[in-house]
C-alpha cells in the first residue's frame, strides 16, 4: 500500500482533503492521520474512501498513476491552444461616466482615441498568428459601438483571413447598447456577432452605477437587451453585472431583473480593483466578507429558482463547479495556473499597444506598464513568449507559490498575477492578504457544503458543472 | 402476450444422417418456404409437416424436420442425402436462423435468429475470472472448435443485420483467432454492429491492442464490466486479484487508440450499495467511455448458488440508482439501465431504461397485465431461478 | 523594538521540529498577526504579535492566538510527514503526465 500526494485543510472539526486532481473528501483529524501513517484496512471503510478517491494505491498497481496522470494532462491541456481571445480596444470613446470604470473618461469628439486601420490590420495577424484553432474577438473600449465602422472593417478582414489560414474565428462586441440600431443589428446578425453587455440590477441601480446623459442607461439597456433577442435569438446576447456597495443589499433584486429579461443565467461578480475604483475609492466600500455575504445570499436564491425547473446558472459558481466535476479544458482565462495572461488573452489597444490582460491595459491608463508587452508591429512570439511576460506567468504560478502550492483547492483556482500587482505590488500576492484568495475559498466551501447537505442543490449544481 | 417461458436453444436431435464428420460441428442455415432461396451448401430447407417435406423432397439440400411425428421415417424423406429432424418444442426455427450441429452427438445449439435483436454468440467457456454472478460458469476444456464453428456460420448470417454479440467465458482467451473472426465480421457483415464482452484484461498488453485497432472496424465495441470504484471489491467480485487494476488499464489503452468501451455494472448485494460511489468514480475518472450500463442481475449461474451474499431487491437500491444515474448523466456520460422494471425505478431513471433482455429469455408476469408501462418495460428474465422484487406491482397512472 | 513583554512566545525543540514548517506556519498568519522566529540555543523561539490591537489585549485572545498557532504548525508539520511520503510517486505521476512532453522537445532538431 503506498500513500498518493493528498493536501487538506482543516474545516471546523474535520478536514477536507483533495488529491492531485483535485477530488475532495472529508476525513475526520483521526482519519486523516491513520491514513498518511498507512493505518487503513480493506472493509474499514476509510481504505475504501481513501482508495475511491485516489488516496492510496495499491503494491504493484500501476492504474491510477496513469488515471492521476491522464487526469492533470487533460487539466492542463488549454496550454496546447494559448490564446484563444484577442480583445480589440477600438476606441476609448465613451458617452457614459461610470464611478468604477476601468478605461479614462474621455469626449466623445474627435477619432484621436479610435484604433487606426493599420494598427487593426497588425492586430488581427498577431491574433491569426496564435496556435489555437479557433480564436475569439471581443471588441472593447470605451463604447466599441461609437468605432463601428471599424469593427466591420475588422469582422470582415478577420472572416477572410480565417479561411485562408484554416482557423474558425468568432466574434463579440462588449457594449452598453445605447448606439443599438436596426443596422448593427443586421451587421450582427448576417455575421454571427454575440454582443455581451452591462446590466447591473433594476433601473435605480444600473443608473446609479451607470451614470450618462440623460440618465437612461438601464432603458437603453434592456431596450438593446431586448432587440438583440428578437433579432439576433436569445443565445446571442449576454449580460454581465459589476457590484458596487449600492448593489450588496439587493441581490435578488439584481437576480430578478435578469430573469425579467429573459437572460440565461447570472455571473456574480465582485468589483475589481482596477482604474476608477481604485481612485475613486469604491474598492476600499466593502471587502471580501461583505461580498460572500452578498454571493451565498445570490447563490442561494439563484438555487430556488432553479428549484421550481427552470435553468438558470450562476456563472461563478459554474466556472467552480466545472473545475470540480470534469477534467476538460475551460474558455475562460482568468482562473488558470499558469496564468491567462498572454497565454489565454491578448489585448491591442486602439493606440497599438499590446496588454497581457484587459485590467492589465487598465494599469497602464493609470501609469502602470507592467502588463504591456510590446506594440503590434511585433509578431505573436515576441509577444507571447518574451521575458517579461514569461516571468510574470513564471513567478506567479500556484503550484509553486507559497502557501497555494501546498492548498487544498489549487487544483481549481488560478493566478493572478494582475489583481496581486495591483494590490500588493506582487504578481504573487500574499495569499493570506489576498481577497482573491478569500474570496476563491469562500465560494468553494460554498459550494461544497451544498453539495453536501442539499441532496436537490447538490443536483443542480452538478448540472451545471456538466454544461 | 408472449413467451413465458426461456427459449430451448439447446438440444438434440431425434435423428440425423448425412452431415459430415470432417469438423466437430457443422453450421446448417435454415430455410423455410418453396420462395425462400437456397444458396449455399450449408442451407437446409425447414420441414413441419408431411405436405412441406413431399415439396421439398427432390431437392439437392439438406432437410430440417422439425415435429414430432416422425416425419423422417416416411418414405417421402428416403430421398434427402442430409437431413435432421428435432422436436417440435423448437418450432421457433425460422427462415435465416443457423444452427451449430454436432453429428457425432446429434446435439445442437441455435447459434442465431434472424429476427432477433439479441443474437450472442458464445465464444469459449473458458475464463479467468470466477464472477460470483456468472451467468456462464467456466469450465477449463479445449473448446476451440466454437471459433471454426462461428467462422463458418458468419458467411451465412444475414447481411442487414444490425448487430451481433459476442460473449463467453472470456473472449479474448484466444486472442489471436479471435481478432481473426472480427476481421470476419467486418469483411462479412460491413453493417453489423459488433459487441465483444470481456474482462478487458488482455487489452493491458499492447499487442493485443494494436491487433484490436487494426482491425479498423466500422462499429465495434468492448463490454468490459467494472464492479466497484474500489481495487479489492471489485477483485472479490470476479474473484481474482489484480483484476481491477488491469481491468482500468485496459479500458485505458483502448481509449487511447480511440476504441469504443462501454462499461458494464451488474447490480447486487456487493455493488448496489455503492453504486453512487461507483458512478462518481466513472463520471470523474473515465467519463469519456461510449456508454455505461447499469445492469439488474440475472438470476442464474453461480448467482443461484451465491444468491445469500448477493440477493438485493432493487426497490432496496432504487434511490442509490437514481442519484447514480444523475451524476453520469450530469456529466454527460451516455448511460442506460437494463433489465429492471419501470414499478422498481425511480421515475427520474425511466428515460434511461432500456428494453434489453434478450427476447428469448424474456417475459412478464400476472400483475403486468393491467400496468400501462407494459410496453416500454423490460420486462423480467425467464432463464434461472426468476427472483422478483416485493415492489412489483402494476402502474396505473402516471 | 523587540519583543514587548505582552508579546506572545511559543517555543519548540528544534530537534523534533523544522523551522520550514514554522516558517510556513507564519506565513499563514500574515495579516493577523506577526511572527518572529529566533533560534536560542536548542530551540526555536517565536514571538506573535497580533496586528489588530497589538497593545490591547485580553489573555483570552492570547490562549487563542496560542492555539491557533499551534493548529497551523502541527499542520505544517504533518504536510511535511505526506510530502516526504508522497514526493516520489508525485514525480512520477508528473512525469507520466508531461514526460512525453520532454522528449519530444529532446527530438526537435
Amino acid at each position: 500500500m503506498e500513500l498518493l500526494p493528498l493536501r487538506f485543510e482543516r474545516a471546523g472539526k474535520s478536514y477536507l482533503v483533495s488529491n492531485m486532481v483535485g477530488d475532495f473528501v472529508r476525513l475526520s483529524g483521526d482519519e486523516l492521520n491513520r491514513l498518511v501513517d498507512l493505518r487503513v484496512r480493506p472493509g474499514d471503510g476509510l481504505y475504501e474512501k481513501a482508495y475511491a478517491a485516489h488516496l492510496i494505491t495499491g503494491e504493484g498497481q500501476t492504474a491510477q498513476r496513469q488515471l492521476l496522470a491522464l487526469r492533470l494532462r487533460s487539466r492542463m491541456a488549454y496550454l496546447r491552444e494559448p490564446t484563444p481571445l484577442h480583445i480589440f480596444v477600438v476606441t476609448l470613446r465613451c458617452e457614459h461616466s461610470c464611478p468604477y470604470c476601468q478605461v479614462s473618461r474621455q469626449s466623445t469628439d474627435r477619432s484621436k482615441f479610435d484604433m487606426s486601420e493599420e494598427t487593426a490590420r497588425h492586430a488581427l495577424n498577431i491574433a491569426f498568428e496564435s496556435p489555437s484553432k479557433r480564436i475569439k474577438i471581443e471588441f472593447q473600449g470605451g463604447e466599441p459601438l461609437l468605432n463601428f465602422p471599424m469593427i466591420k472593417n475588422i469582422v470582415a478582414a478577420a472572416r477572410t483571413q480565417a479561411g485562408t489560414v484554416g482557423k474558425a474565428v468568432d466574434f463579440v462586441i462588449a457594449s452598453n447598447l445605447a448606439l443599438l440600431d436596426d443596422t448593427v443589428l443586421a451587421f450582427c446578425k448576417s455575421n454571427g456577432v454575440l454582443l455581451s453587455t452591462s446590466l447591473d440590477g433594476p433601473a435605480d441601480l444600473h443608473n446609479k452605477n451607470r451614470p450618462r446623459p440623460g440618465g437612461n442607461s438601464h432603458e437603453l439597456a434592456t431596450r438593446g437587451i431586448r432587440r438583440a433577442q428578437e433579432v439576433l435569438g436569445p443565445e446571442q446576447i449576454g449580460a454581465l453585472m459589476t457590484t458596487t456597495e449600492a448593489s450588496l443589499d439587493r441581490v435578488e433584486e439584481i437576480v430578478d431583473e435578469y430573469l425579467r429579461l429573459d437572460l440565461d443565467g447570472i455571473f456574480l461578480r465582485p468589483l475589481s480593483p482596477y482604474g476608477f475604483a481604485v481612485k475613486t475609492k469604491a474598492i476600499r466600500k466593502y471587502n471580501s466578507k461583505g461580498w460572500l455575504e452578498f454571493y451565498a445570499r445570490g447563490l442561494r436564491y439563484v438555487l430556488e429558482i432553479n428549484r421550481t425547473g427552470r435553468h438558470f446558472p450562476e456563472f461563478y459558481a459554474t466556472l467552480i463547479l466545472k473545475r470540480m466535476f470534469a477534467d476538460r479544458p475551460l474558455g475562460y482565462v482568468d482562473l488558470r495556473s499558469p496564468a491567462g495572461i498572454g497565454l489565454g488573452a491578448l489585448v491591442y489597444n486602439y493606440d497599438g499597444k499590446v496588454f497581457a490582460s484587459d485590467e492589465g491595459r487598465m494599469l497602464a491608463e493609470m501609469g502602470d506598464q507592467t502588463f504591456e508587452l510590446g506594440s503590434v508591429a511585433q509578431s505573436y512570439r515576441s509577444l507571447v513568449f518574451s521575458d517579461k511576460l514569461l516571468d510574470l506567468i513564471g513567478s506567479s504560478l500556484t503550484q509553486c507559490a507559497p502557501e497555494c502550492l501546498d492548498c487544498v483547492y489549487e487544483a481549481h483556482c488560478g493566478a493572478d498575477p494582475v489583481y496581486h500587482h495591483a494590490t500588493q505590488a506582487d504578481p504573487v500576492g500574499m495569499k493570506p492578504l489576498s481577497e482573491f484568495c478569500a474570496r476563491q475559498k469562500g465560494v468553494t466551501n460554498l459550494l461544497l457544503e451544498i453539495l453536501e447537505t442539499s441532496p436537490q442543490d447538490a443536483a443542480i449544481l452538478r448540472r451545471w458543472g456538466g454544461m | 402476450m408472449g413467451r413465458h417461458v426461456t427459449l430451448p436453444l439447446y438440444g438434440t436431435a431425434i435423428f440425423s444422417r448425412g452431415v459430415s464428420t470432417a469438423t466437430a460441428s457443422s453450421v446448417v442455415r435454415l430455410r423455410s418456404g418453396l420462395d425462400s432461396p437456397a444458396t449455399s451448401a450449408a442451407d437446409f430447407k425447414l420441414v413441419r409437416s408431411k405436405e412441406e417435406l413431399q415439396a421439398v423432397a427432390d431437392s439437392h439440400h439438406g432437410v430440417m424436420i422439425v415435429s414430432d411425428e416422425g416425419l423422417e421415417d416416411l418414405p417421402q424423406a428416403a430421398d434427402c442425402a442430409r437431413l435432421i429432424s428435432v422436436p417440435a418444442k423448437f418450432d421457433y426455427f425460422s427462415d435465416g436462423d443457423i444452427i451449430g450441429f454436432q453429428p457425432q452427438s446429434g446435439r445442437f445449439r441455435t447459434l442465431y435468429r434472424r429476427a432477433s435483436a439479441h443474437n450472442s454468440l458464445l465464444v469459449t467457456d473458458r475464463c479467468n475470472h470466477y464472477c460470483l454472478m456468472c451467468s456462464q460458469p467456466p469450465k477449463d476444456i479445449d473448446d476451440r472448435w466454437l471459433l471454426e464453428e462461428i467462422k463458418a456460420a458468419l458467411p451465412l448470417v444475414a447481411k442487414d443485420t444490425k448487430s451481433l454479440c459476442f460473449t463467453g467465458g472470456e473472449t479474448l482467451t484466444d486472442w489471436r483467432e479471435f481478432v481473426d473472426v472480427l476481421a470476419d465480421c467486418r469483411d462479412e457483415l460491413p453493417d453489423t454492429a459488433i459487441h465483444v464482452l470481456s474482462n478487458g484484461r488482455a487489452f493491458v498488453r499492447d499487442e493485443v491492442v494494436a491487433a484490436w485497432t487494426a482491425l479498423r472496424h466500422p462499429n465495434l465495441t468492448a463490454g468490459i464490466p467494472i464492479y466497484s470504484a474500489v481495487d479489492h471489491v471489485h477483485d472479490y467480485v470476479v474473484q481474482a486479484r489484480g483484476a481491477f487494476d488491469e481491468t482500468v488499464l485496459g479500458i485505458l489503452k483502448l481509449k487511447d487508440r480511440a476504441q469504443r468501451v462501454e462499461v458494464r455494472v451488474v447490480l447486487h448485494a456487493l455493488t448496489a450499495p455503492r453504486i453512487v460511489e461507483t458512478c462518481t468514480w466513472l463520471a470523474r475518472n473515465l467519463p469519456f467511455v461510449d456508454h455505461v450500463a447499469l445492469m439488474g442481475l440475472e438470476n442464474i449461474g453461480f448467482a443461484i448458488a451465491n444468491a445469500n451474499e448477493l440477493w438485493i431487491d432493487p426497490i432496496d437500491y432504487r434511490l442509490g440508482l437514481a442519484e447514480a444515474v444523475d451524476v453520469l448523466a450530469s456529466a454527460r456520460v451516455n448511460v442506460s439501465v437494463y433489465n429492471l422494471q419501470r414499478c422498481v425505478l425511480d421515475r427520474s431513471v425511466w428515460p434511461y431504461a432500456v428494453q434489453s433482455i434478450s427476447d428469448w429469455k424474456n417475459g412478464y408476469v400476472e400483475e403486468c397485465d393491467h400496468c400501462i408501462e407494459k410496453t416500454r418495460c423490460s420486462g423480467f428474465f425467464t432463464s434461472g431461478r426468476p427472483r422478483r422484487s416485493r415492489g412489483i406491482s402494476p402502474i396505473l397512472a402516471l | 523594538m523587540g519583543g514587548a513583554t505582552t508579546d506572545l512566545v511559543v517555543e519548540f525543540g528544534a530537534a523534533v521540529q523544522s523551522l520550514g514548517a514554522l516558517q510556513a506556519a507564519a506565513y499563514r498568519l500574515i495579516g493577523s498577526a506577526t511572527c518572529q522566529i529566533d533560534q536560542v540555543a536548542d530551540h526555536f523561539v517565536c514571538r506573535l504579535t497580533p496586528v489588530n490591537n497589538p497593545n490591547k489585549k485580553s489573555s483570552h485572545d492570547s490562549e487563542a492566538l496560542r492555539i491557533h498557532f499551534l493548529d497551523l504548525v502541527t499542520d505544517e508539520n504533518l504536510r511535511e510527514r505526506i510530502a516526504a511520503r508522497t514526493d516520489g510517486v508525485r514525480n512520477v505521476i508528473l512525469a507520466l503526465a508531461f514526460g512525453s512532453l520532454a522528449s519530444a522537445q529532446n527530438d526537435r532538431p
